[in-house]
């Protein structure tokens, strides 16, 4: 094995560790924060829609669904924020997260053709998402068939012994015992230990805060050390997938591909200039992003390893279920896998004349819309 | 840049001269002997198929590369690679067009020059084979060489065909003749650039009077 790559391999496992603290250091930030603070502060997420739009959002800002939705695994598992309230986020998180390949796609904006292929290639995630989100949205907000689902594969985690769940487990150990060091390193710095003493709540929130930016920086390192490891493999499988010409051996391609690099956007960014080339069909290309819709998940699922209630776990199963459940319904039939596709390229379409309308979809899709909406439903 | 991605292109370039050595040989040997030309037709047809299936390949795997290594590209490397495939590809529609001299009745089986054509065929034949070694092994002198080679060899080409079209030399066939020495210019000019891509400079490739 070459010295950089067992140097790739050193740094993704280390940040992921450090990324599982994190969600462990949120954790006790949130707790230590109290409740009567923390229902203020989610009371905006309270409505539905509020909170969709508050994914969207929060996904658009830091670019990554896997933030996000880590960031809610931490915020359940500290028992602050219900599931009720943390789903529609985490619906929000997987439309945010579509913003980055339509950005790349703007690198194809000086050739017509290209440009056409490049941003129907990066929106049809988007209609993907959108749509599933149109179908699957409502039916749970109003049976909770998708929660409940969610609750009873917690309930087989937990009854299978399955070690990450138990309290006690090397795993949740091993957290704890990185965040102990993390607070003893902050508390022996008199300026925050004071502030631990005399103003627990600035403290919290500075704790809050810390976790969040490492959240984020470590996710960062785990994806662009583990791209760096995989980048052999990301071609073979994209040679074998294009070989293929689509299917479901596309989507577990992308499902591959994208838990191995732990993002959706490598995946789909990866896509678009591919399709803009021409040498992959924005329909051969789909499954692929169904995959990695998909992959995405299990970054929450690693998250919710670091958080002692079990909610934690629910809501990341909820994460899959619910974009398993979005595949499952639209790429069996025909007529509906059509109908994100045929939305991207009718868009795409109109783009590629008047590109000035690609940046406007951007800006009232993923910026105008979420913040009218979340004035509007609080 | 990714070792392994690299070498598959390598590989494909290498095999598209495989094949365009195989469509010179099916080529010469309908010229330059008594080949059943319709025998040989669609194995010809079907060489150039497999030479332009290669070339979309490797035209394919370096959007592949080039899309999962945007940060860290070998950008003058991949337009080495592209430049050097077209090259390639051109070199099995020249064999093209020499088998097409020999489906309209010409042959050069026979007569004064046959010996020379003999010794043209093994020569280019065998340029193919050295650009293939040089693209494998990367070696600026052994490459440098073949452009020498390849020079010499244009340059004495340009000489014959100039006597063509002066008459000062007599022939059975002038015309197809001078088409088939255009069309071994061609195709050595085509091993010349293809050369140039491995050893010069982006800007400076196909330009060796600079």
């Amino acid at each position: 094995m070459k010295l950089k790559t067992i140097k790739n391999i050193t740094f993704a496992v280390s940040f992921l560790y450090l990324f599982l603290i994190a969600i462990k250091l949120l954790e006790t930030g949130i707790k230590t924060l109290g409740e009567e603070y923390t229902d203020q502060l989610f009371e905006s997420v309270s409505n539905p829609f509020a909170g969709l739009l508050v994914g969207i959002l929060a996904t658009v800002l830091v670019q990554s669904s896997s933030v996000t939705t880590s960031t809610i695994v931490g915020l359940v598992g500290s028992g602050v924020l219900s599931l009720e309230y943390a789903i529609p986020i985490v619906m929000g998180a997987n439309i945010g997260t579509t913003v980055t390949n339509t950005l790349v796609s703007f690198g194809h904006v000086r050739r017509e053709q290209e440009f056409k292929r490049a941003f129907a290639a990066s929106t049809m995630h988007d209609f993907f998402n959108l749509l599933v989100v149109i179908i699957l949205f409502p039916i749970d907000v109003y049976t909770n068939i998708i929660t409940r689902m969610a609750e009873y594969g917690t309930e087989m985690f937990i009854a299978s012994g399955f070690s990450a769940t138990n309290p006690n487990s090397p795993i949740k150990n091993a957290i704890k015992w990185g965040a102990n060091k993390i607070l003893d390193v902050f508390n022996s710095i008199p300026f925050l230990s004071d502030l631990n003493e005399n103003s627990y709540r600035v403290y919290a929130v500075v704790l809050i805060v810390l976790a969040i930016i490492l959240i984020f920086t470590c996710l960062k390192n785990v994806v662009s050390n583990m791209k760096s490891i995989m980048l052999n493999q990301i071609e073979f499988g994209l040679d074998k997938a294009l070989a293929k010409g689509g299917g479901l051996f596309a989507i577990l391609i992308g499902i591959l591909i994208t838990i191995s690099v732990q993002s959706s956007s490598i995946t789909t960014s990866i896509l678009v200039p591919i399709v803009g080339s021409g040498i992959l069909s924005v329909e051969n290309a789909f499954p692929i992003t169904l995959g990695a819709n998909i992959g995405t998940t299990v970054t929450a699922v690693l998250a919710s390893f670091a958080v002692d209630n079990i909610a934690g776990l629910t809501i990341a199963l909820h994460h899959v279920l619910f974009n398993v459940l979005g595949v499952l319904i639209v790429y069996p039939f025909k007529a509906v896998r059509n109908i994100p596709v045929n939305l991207a390229k009718s868009l795409s379409a109109a783009t590629a004349k008047r590109r000035y309308v690609a940046l406007l979809y951007v800006l009232i899709v993923f910026v105008t819309i979420p913040l009218l909406g979340v004035v509007i439903f609080n | 840049m990714s070792k392994d991605s690299i070498d598959l292109i390598e590989s494909k370039l290498s095999q598209m001269l495989t094949e365009s050595t195989r469509m010179y040989d099916i080529a010469m040997n309908c010229l330059l002997s008594d080949t059943n030309i319709d025998a040989v037709r669609d194995d010809l047809y079907a060489t150039d198929k497999e030479i332009n299936k290669l070339h979309k390949a490797v035209r394919r795997e370096m959007i592949i590369h080039s899309a999962v290594h945007s940060r860290n590209l070998d950008v003058p490397l991949l337009l080495s690679f592209m430049t050097m495939s077209k090259d390639i590809e051109r070199i099995g529609d020249y064999c093209k067009n020499l088998f097409e001299i020999a489906e309209t009745g010409n042959t050069f089986a026979k007569g004064e020059h046959a010996d020379e054509f003999q010794t043209l065929k093994s020569d280019v034949g065998k340029m193919i084979i050295y650009l293939q070694s040089c693209l494998s092994l990367d070696d600026e002198s052994k490459t440098q060489d073949l452009i020498t080679l390849g020079q010499a060899t244009t340059k004495s080409l340009d000489k014959k065909i100039t006597a063509l079209l002066n008459k000062t030399v007599e022939t059975q066939y002038p015309v197809a003749t001078t088409l088939f020495y255009r069309y071994q210019k061609r195709i050595v000019s085509h091993i010349i650039n293809a050369s140039t891509a491995i050893i010069m400079p982006t800007d400076k490739i196909d330009y060796l009077d600079e």
